[in-house]
């Protein structure tokens, strides 16, 4: 199946809503704000994130656009990962990397620096229409 | 009336290892043949909560649960604030011991978890007569790392923080969210670079590899228990580590990851009372 720019996109943006309504992650995020870069086997997306909101999702493809790190993912290993209850090795970002499923390019320790964050970012996926 | 009082009983005793003095915390529950649980890495006794608040365990067998140095409430060594805590298989292996001999354990049962689980299979190996059997969990002849362990111990950043929000990669989805964070509230109390310390025995030390054909289950029964979601020691590794010691089980656990006893304790109670049965009585 190949990647629907537009579902993902649509799933992105309902992520970013439910991370304004989060009141911990804008206090753990206080400290966050970087452009990440999803890119979902070519589908870049370069998500602006402003002290712990995001604030912005431009789609690429760019060259211009700086981001401070980024996850490469498979377009099946992300759906995976989106599933209500992630079977195992697809329940975690850095299992999709252990496996072989992603990577993560970039500035990792920014990444490590705010991993509750971007993982509890990343979950909100799983609610709702896996693209 | 809400509350309960647990059966738990905490006590300290003081340690000598080679030239260091520890104070030592340890917890007990029950009576009977005694086992000993080893803690994973930049944790502590916590973690085997509800294995010494379960009565049915208890009624038979005498469980006691210790805090490594520089875990939980076990301090440091004297002079540690000038130290970088670097764990070594030999002073595991020798505070393992110490700390039978200290409360004259005949012949107990040795049950670890990851790091724990490591050194039982080391024990099981080197010094198996001073033991009756060994439950390895989450356990593997060597894991390289997977990550800079460096992260964890930084001036910059809280390493507690940044360890739980990596290990909770470990832990399976199905856990109770009360449990994972109790079990990830254990990392974020962790002293600054033990985390890191701990991880250095476990990601540079592949001396077990070696060993393990050494082990005779003959006379000591090993069982390995791993958990599905567990990244760490994945189950192939696990399954790679049991081949290796003739005789050895192993119990694959779904919907368990790294710290089966702690995050999600109700799906790993048959599990263990599996691996007790495999045990001397």
């Amino acid at each position: 199946m190949g990647v629907d720019r537009q579902l993902l996109r649509s799933k992105l943006d309902r992520m970013a809503t439910a991370l304004s309504a989060s009141a911990h992650l804008g206090r753990i995020g206080a400290l966050f704000s970087e452009t990440v870069l999803i890119d979902v086997e070519g589908a870049e997306f370069y998500l602006a994130f402003e002290k712990g909101r995001l604030v912005s999702i431009a789609e690429g493809p760019s060259l211009k656009t700086p981001w401070r790190f980024g996850l490469r993912v498979k377009h099946d290993a992300l759906r995976k990962f989106w599933e209500e209850v992630p079977r195992p090795g697809y329940h975690d970002i850095f299992g999709l990397v252990k496996y072989g499923h992603a990577r993560i390019d970039g500035d990792i320790l920014v990444l490590v620096k705010n991993l509750r964050f971007f993982k509890e970012f990343m979950a909100f996926g799983r609610v709702g229409e896996v693209p | 009336m809400n509350a309960a009082v647990e059966p738990i009983l905490g006590r300290y005793l003081t340690l000598k290892v080679g030239d260091l003095t520890h104070r030592i915390y340890f917890e007990e529950a029950g009576a009977g043949r005694p086992v000993v649980l080893l803690h994973t890495a930049g944790a502590d006794t916590r973690q085997w909560r509800f294995i010494l608040n379960d009565r049915e365990f208890t009624a038979s067998r005498r469980f006691i649960a210790f805090d490594m140095p520089w875990h939980g409430k076990s301090f440091p060594p004297q002079g540690f604030e000038t130290v970088e805590y670097l764990l070594t298989t030999e002073a595991y292996l020798q505070t393992v011991l110490a700390f039978c001999d200290a409360l004259a354990l005949e012949k107990p049962l040795l049950v670890g978890c990851s790091m724990g689980g490591r050194i039982a299979l080391q024990l099981a190996a080197l010094e198996a007569e001073r033991f009756c059997g060994f439950i390895a969990i989450e356990a593997s002849d060597f894991q390289p790392a997977w990550y800079d362990i460096d992260w964890f111990d930084r001036p910059d950043a809280h390493g507690g923080a940044m360890g739980a929000a990596l290990v909770s990669a470990n832990i399976a989805p199905q856990a109770p969210d009360t449990e994972r964070w109790n079990t990830l509230w254990m990392f974020m109390q962790s002293g600054p670079g033990v985390f890191r310390g701990d991880l250095s025995f476990y990601t540079r030390d592949d001396s077990l590899i070696g060993r393990l054909s050494r082990i005779d289950t003959r006379k000591t029964p090993v069982h390995v228990m791993c958990g599905e979601y567990d990244l760490t020691c994945t189950p192939q590794d696990a399954l790679r580590t049991a081949r290796a010691i003739p005789g050895a089980t192993i119990a694959v656990m779904t919907e368990l990851g790294h710290f089966p006893m702690s995050e999600h304790p109700e799906a790993f109670r048959p599990h263990f009372v599996d691996a007790l049965s495999r045990m001397p009585g």
